[in-house]
């Protein structure tokens, strides 16, 4: 209990709440957006074994996260850092130890988290379709449809929490991420189409 | 014993006078906190504290203020003993005799 009322305090001080937000939205998007071009991709080139999908998805959602906890974490501490001495000048104290200090060194690990897992998760949500055909749940032909439907509805659902933050109307904000999406499967089904 | 200690802090915009006068208000000694922000600029604030309990510890009260970031500017009144003595005006006090 100690610990969570430590950490709700850095997240207040450290105002990385917004921020953490921003990067889960973005990357969880971009986590949905990936695993949909892998499918469709797979779909397209007409393949038949559901762990080509698995791995591809499963290398993408490792590098997704890996690159997300790096770039976020560097880029957040470095903002930090400038933030902090600049405060530090004002205060003509140091201010590493203090709450501010620990805050801000949360804030960063905190924001490289949310960047890394969210595209990591719901890649995996994506992927889960592959996962229960590859047990003989049901076929691939199954798998893929159900993947791009769980991918477009990620999306939408991201949309309709940005809708819901921003005290907005949540289904026009689903809709408008749903539609990137499938704009996404459109330019794919015609180049299949094409081929 | 110090019952009652009035402090100027300078201090960051966060943590904010309501987390730093919760803090201070759990301190061993301390039963009463009142924080008043007197200026503020672009990333700190002036605030005029003043502490009251039963036995303050200054060097608690110290510490919990570096801890939040702040920093003592200067200890403007201490009242200490068994009961406050409260401030008297005097034909000496340059107020008194205006």
């Amino acid at each position: 209990m100690k610990f969570l009322e430590k950490i709700r305090r850095y997240i207040k001080i450290s105002e990385v709440a917004p921020i953490s937000r921003r990067y889960f939205i973005m990357n969880a998007f971009d986590g949905a957006t990936t695993i949909l071009g892998i499918v469709i991709g797979a779909y397209a080139a007409g393949i038949t074994n559901e762990f080509w999908v698995i791995w591809s998805g499963l290398g993408v959602s490792l590098a997704m996260g890996l690159s997300g906890f790096a770039g976020a974490y560097m880029t957040e501490e470095a903002e930090r850092e400038k933030k902090l001495n600049a405060l530090e000048k004002s205060m003509l104290i140091e201010l590493k130890d203090s709450v501010i200090g620990k805050a801000s060194r949360f804030a960063s690990l905190w924001a490289g988290i949310v960047d890394g897992v969210s595209p990591a998760l719901t890649a995996l949500v994506c992927l889960t379709p592959f996962f229960l055909s590859s047990h003989g749940f049901f076929s691939i032909n199954f798998a893929i449809p159900l993947s791009v439907a769980m991918a477009l509805t990620t999306m939408f659902l991201l949309g309709v929490f940005l809708g819901k933050i921003s005290n907005r109307n949540m289904l026009f904000h689903g809709a408008k991420m749903l539609f990137v999406g499938l704009i996404i499967t459109f330019i794919f089904l015609v180049l299949k189409i094409i081929q | 014993m110090i019952r009652r200690i009035v402090l100027d802090v300078l201090k960051p915009h966060n943590p904010s006078v309501v987390e730093v006068s919760e803090a201070l208000s759990h301190l061993e000694g301390v039963e009463a906190v009142n924080v008043i922000i007197y200026e503020i600029d672009q990333q700190v604030e002036n605030a005029k504290i003043i502490i009251a309990g039963s036995s303050i510890d200054f060097e608690s009260i110290k510490k919990k203020l570096e801890e939040m970031g702040a920093t003592i500017h200067s200890v403007d009144e201490v009242a200490a003993g068994e009961r406050i003595v409260e401030e008297v005006k005097t034909p000496q006090d340059r107020s008194a005799r205006i």
